[in-house]
Formats: C-alpha cells, sequence, structure tokens
C-alpha cells in the first residue's frame, strides 16, 4: 500500500543528495522546468544548513578554531558520511570528534578531534539529568571517620576528556569573556573535567590521581579507597583540596555509584 | 481507541494568544510578569533527562499553559518511524503536562537516514493511510488528542488524491487529531504554487480546527521561503481574520525562528493577533 510512498521518498531523499537524480524524481512534480530543479535545491540547502547549525550549537570552539568557511565545508563532509539518524538535531554531533580524527584535510590540526570530544562532553552535560547534589554543609557534618566511609556518586553531567593536547585550557580561553589565555605550545597533555556546578557547564583542568579517584567512587569505592586510587596514579594527590573543589563544582552528589560516568 | 480531548485544551484553546519559547528570551520571561497567555517550546529542544533548558520550561510551566510542538517526528515518512523519537515525546509530556501537543504533516527519512527538514507529502490515499495509523500511535503513546499542522512547500506532487484542507479533514476525522492551521503557510503555498489560501482556509472542517499558527515569510525570485524571521505580512493577517470568522477564536501562535527579535516584538505580533481576535468576536456578538 505504502511502496510507492516509499518508493517517492526514496526518489524524492536521491534528489536532495545529489542535484544528477533531480530528472528521475522530477515526474512525480507537477512543474517540471528549470525552477523544479532550483526549487529542490532549496531543500538541499536546508538540509545542509541543518547539520552545520546543528554543529556550531554542539562545537563553537572548533568552529571558533578552524573559522565559518572551513567549518561549514567540514559540515557538509561530516553529513554525508555520517547521515542524521534522529529528528532530535541536538544528537547530530556524536560522531564528529571520530570523523575530525580521520578527515584528511584536519590531520594538520592533530588537537581538534580532542577539542571535538571535550565539546561533546560538554554538549551532553548541559542534557544530562539534574543531580543530587553534595552539599559543604553535609560534607562538614560528617566525623572524619564517617567520611572515609562515605560512599558518592558522580553527578551525571560530569565527564573527564583525556588528551596529548591542552584541550581544557583551550576551550576555556575560547568562552565569553574569558581570562585565560591560550596555552603557548601545543605539547602539554591535559585532563579535562567537565562538571555543571549550578546550570552552565564548565571545564576544569584536571590530573591523574583527580580522575582515579573519582574513577573510584563512581565504581563504588568509599572515599579512603578514592584517596588510595588518587595517591597510587599521583603521589602529590592533595584529597583535601580535591573535595573542596568537587563541592564548589558539584561533582559529588549523594546517591552513591550514581548515573555518571568518568570515562 | 478513542482520545478525549484534554480537558484543559477545551478551555484554553478556545481563546489566547502565544508566542514561540526561545532561547534568547529565557532570562526575560523568567524575570517579567506573566506577558502572553501561553507559550510553545519546541519538544526536541527539551528532550534532555535534565540542564537548563528543561529547568526553564518547568519554571515558565508555573505560569504559563505549554504548548509542545515537534520538529522532529516526521510522521510521514514511509520509512524511518522512530519509535525512540515518540518515547522521548510521552516522556516530555509527561513532565510538562502541555494543554496542546503538535507536529507536522510531512516526512522526513528513507531507511532510518533523517532529513531534519519538514518535507512535503503527496497527497494521497496512501499518505493518507500511513499518515492517519502514524498519528493513531501517537496518540495512543501520548494517550491524548494531538493537532497536525500543514507545511509550506517548494515543490507540489503530481496526482494528488486531496488538496490539503480535504487531506487534513479526512485525517481529523479519521484518527481524531485536531488540525493546527498555519495561516502563513497556506499564503506560502499560494504564492509557490497557486493554492487559493482562501478557499483553503473556507474547505477546513472549523470543528477540528484548534490552533493557528502565524509567522513572517520571505519572498524570493525564486519561490516564497516560510522562514520565520519577519513580521506577519498584512495579507496573512487577512488570512488570519477569514480563518477566525470561519473556526472561531482558537488559540494563535506568533512563530519566530530566524533572527529571534527582543520579546516585545513578539509581544507586540501577538497584540495585533489578539486585537483581531477581539474585532472578530465583537462582529459575532453583534450579529447574533
Amino acid at each position: 500500500m505504502s511502496r510507492p510512498l516509499e518508493r517517492v521518498q526514496a526518489a524524492f531523499a536521491a534528489a536532495l543528495d545529489d542535484p544528477g537524480a533531480v530528472a528521475a524524481f522530477a515526474p512525480a512534480l507537477v512543474a517540471r522546468d528549470q525552477r523544479t530543479a532550483e526549487r529542490l535545491a532549496l531543500y538541499r540547502g536546508n538540509v545542509v544548513d541543518a547539520w552545520e547549525k546543528a554543529l556550531a550549537n554542539s562545537h563553537p570552539v572548533v568552529r571558533a578554531l578552524v573559522g565559518d568557511e572551513f567549518f561549514a565545508a567540514l559540515a557538509r563532509a561530516y553529513g554525508r558520511a555520517n547521515p542524521s539518524v534522529s529528528g532530535d538535531l541536538n544528537r547530530f554531533g556524536d560522531r564528529f570528534a571520530k570523523f575530525i580524527g580521520v578527515f584528511e584535510h584536519t590531520q594538520s590540526l592533530p588537537y581538534l578531534g580532542d577539542v571535538a570530544a571535550l565539546e561533546w562532553a560538554v554538549h551532553r552535560a548541559h542534557y544530562a539529568a539534574d543531580g543530587n547534589k553534595l552539599t559543604r554543609e553535609r560534607v562538614a557534618a560528617l566525623p572524619p571517620v564517617e567520611l572515609l566511609s562515605a560512599r558518592f556518586g558522580l553527578d551525571p553531567a560530569c565527564a573527564c576528556v583525556v588528551s596529548r593536547y591542552p584541550v581544557a585550557r583551550i576551550w576555556q580561553a575560547h568562552q565569553p569573556a574569558s581570562r585565560v589565555e591560550l596555552p603557548d605550545s601545543l605539547d602539554c597533555a591535559e585532563v579535562a573535567l567537565v562538571v555543571r556546578p549550578h546550570w552552565r557547564v564548565e571545564v576544569l583542568v584536571s590530573g591523574a590521581g583527580e580522575i582515579a579517584a573519582l574513577e573510584q567512587l563512581c565504581s563504588g569505592a568509599d572515599v579512603e579507597g578514592a584517596i588510595a586510587a588518587g595517591l597510587g596514579v599521583d603521589a602529590g594527590f592533595d584529597f583535601p583540596r580535591a573535595l573542596v573543589r568537587w563541592l564548589d563544582f558539584g561533582i559529588l552528589t549523594e546517591d552513591p555509584v550514581g548515573q555518571g560516568d568518568a570515562a | 481507541m478513542s482520545i478525549e480531548p484534554d480537558r484543559n485544551a477545551s478551555a484554553a484553546s478556545r481563546s489566547g494568544i502565544g508566542i514561540g519559547l526561545r532561547a534568547p528570551h529565557y532570562a526575560e520571561l523568567l524575570r517579567r510578569e506573566r506577558c502572553v497567555d501561553w507559550l510553545e517550546a519546541h519538544s526536541e529542544n527539551y528532550f534532555g533527562d535534565g540542564g537548563y533548558d528543561l529547568h526553564v520550561l518547568t519554571r515558565l510551566r508555573e505560569r504559563y499553559s505549554i504548548s509542545l510542538h515537534g520538529v522532529g517526528l516526521g510522521l510521514g515518512s514511509a520509512k524511518g518511524s522512530s519509535a525512540e523519537h515518540l518515547l522521548r515525546l510521552e516522556r516530555l509530556v509527561r513532565r510538562v503536562e502541555p494543554f496542546l501537543v503538535s507536529e507536522h504533516l510531512c516526512w522526513n527519512a528513507v531507511d532510518g537516514r533523517v532529513m531534519n527538514d519538514l518535507l512535503p507529502l503527496p497527497m494521497t490515499r496512501a499518505a493518507l493511510d500511513l499518515v492517519t495509523s502514524r498519528v493513531a500511535q501517537m496518540q495512543d503513546i501520548l494517550q491524548r488528542r494531538v493537532l497536525i499542522e500543514n507545511v509550506s512547500s517548494y515543490v507540489r506532487f503530481a496526482g494528488d488524491d486531496y488538496d490539503e484542507a480535504g487531506f487534513l479533514n479526512a485525517l481529523a476525522t479519521r484518527s481524531g487529531c485536531g488540525i493546527l492551521l498555519d495561516v502563513n503557510n497556506l499564503y506560502v503555498n499560494q504564492l509557490n504554487h497557486g493554492v487559493d489560501a482562501a478557499a483553503q482556509i473556507d474547505a477546513i472542517a472549523p470543528r477540528h480546527v484548534e490552533e493557528i499558527h502565524l509567522a513572517g515569510h520571505l519572498v524570493t525570485d525564486l519561490a516564497v521561503i516560510d522562514h520565520h524571521g519577519a513580521r506577519v505580512d498584512d495579507a496573512v493577517w487577512a488570512l488570519y481574520e477569514r480563518a477566525l470568522r470561519h473556526c472561531g477564536s482558537v488559540a494563535t501562535l506568533i512563530e519566530w525562528d530566524t533572527d529571534v527579535p527582543a520579546l516585545d516584538v513578539l509581544l507586540d505580533e501577538a497584540n495585533r493577533a489578539r486585537h483581531r481576535c477581539n474585532r472578530v468576536e465583537c462582529d459575532r456578538v453583534a450579529a447574533a
């Protein structure tokens, strides 16, 4: 019953992909003049514009780094290689970082894929569930022994991105009214920690000790286990300082083994 | 299964002017007293598990009736209907308890590949069968009546069995859905394809129409573009009055998506719509 409709839509889609396929689709339409091809090109333009807008929304730093014109071309190439699979354009950029990593025209910018991965983590954090955040007061009320045996969860917005490049500072430097300077050298590995203290997502420069400790916490370990894990990879891991930061940035939740994932 | 119209809908939808909720206006809408009857949110922008957008919508829900307007379901896609999208919408509907839920008479996918646009359907019996079953499924899952909106288009299919009004009337009768009549889209199609917008309005069955959309368009040499980036055109205002006289004072939305202006510009457009509603009501009372 819907077979002809299926065929009509397949031909329509083909004409949007390729101007060469317009002639095969045109007989389905009322007017078959030159204007038909131009009007189909309006739809073709809409589809590409939607890709570019969605990616510009999720990856503004990548766009600032490569410029609007290159970004538009990058969006087109990505959309062709990775067709949208959802009516929700907020999900369109999920494979953008991977694409940048292998796309031949971005190979001269080796850090760009990691910046894109960080921006996707930021984008996801923006829409993440609202965690039941652990407060300073709650922690202050705990006797030290109880604190060591306490188990907490990780805020659902929290994520980390490990890079051979200073991606956290690159991201920070591109924020409106930022006081962070772009790093002098790209030859500096960084761990970026994505957090959402209130409603706005922020990116912190993190370290191996902090990430190891958070990973322990979100796999169900108690605070003592988390401290041991932090010290295990970084002898200089400063737990009291890390805890203050975790509370300031709403990284911990009341719920042990939360839905968050540090990986 | 038959779906009863939402109880709130029948009271609220017979009157009231709404505006589209856009992120640049969040702060001002949260700060100001209630300044319009209702707000329309694009459903997909609030599909997240949480976060700021959903927080703002929840706060504004305390002050405004909310209409959820979907742009991504592509109900008329022969292949590529998304159950997951519908479930996300269902979750949002449960959270927000909107007074209206609407989607477009269009398609957007082939074999699971989505073209994120509102693509026109041939107005055929086969398309009507498909959309009727999709709307029925949507209403089953959402457990409520939904409204379906006519779209503007740049191309028109040969061999249609219905005009737009006929298709929408049949869809509403068969599925029990309501009609969201986009007057600007009718006018854009008049300019693009020579379809008589006034005749289409007259042909719509008034009992199905629960909402009207108004927006600005852009005239180019090639085609009229439904870009939602300008004030409502005078010809569209005239058609709006015609629709009000035909359907009664239904809920009306001012849409603006491109180059979103200051909130006051939208409120000014909303007041123009209200003024016309009032005029039509006065005429109706005087004639009675």
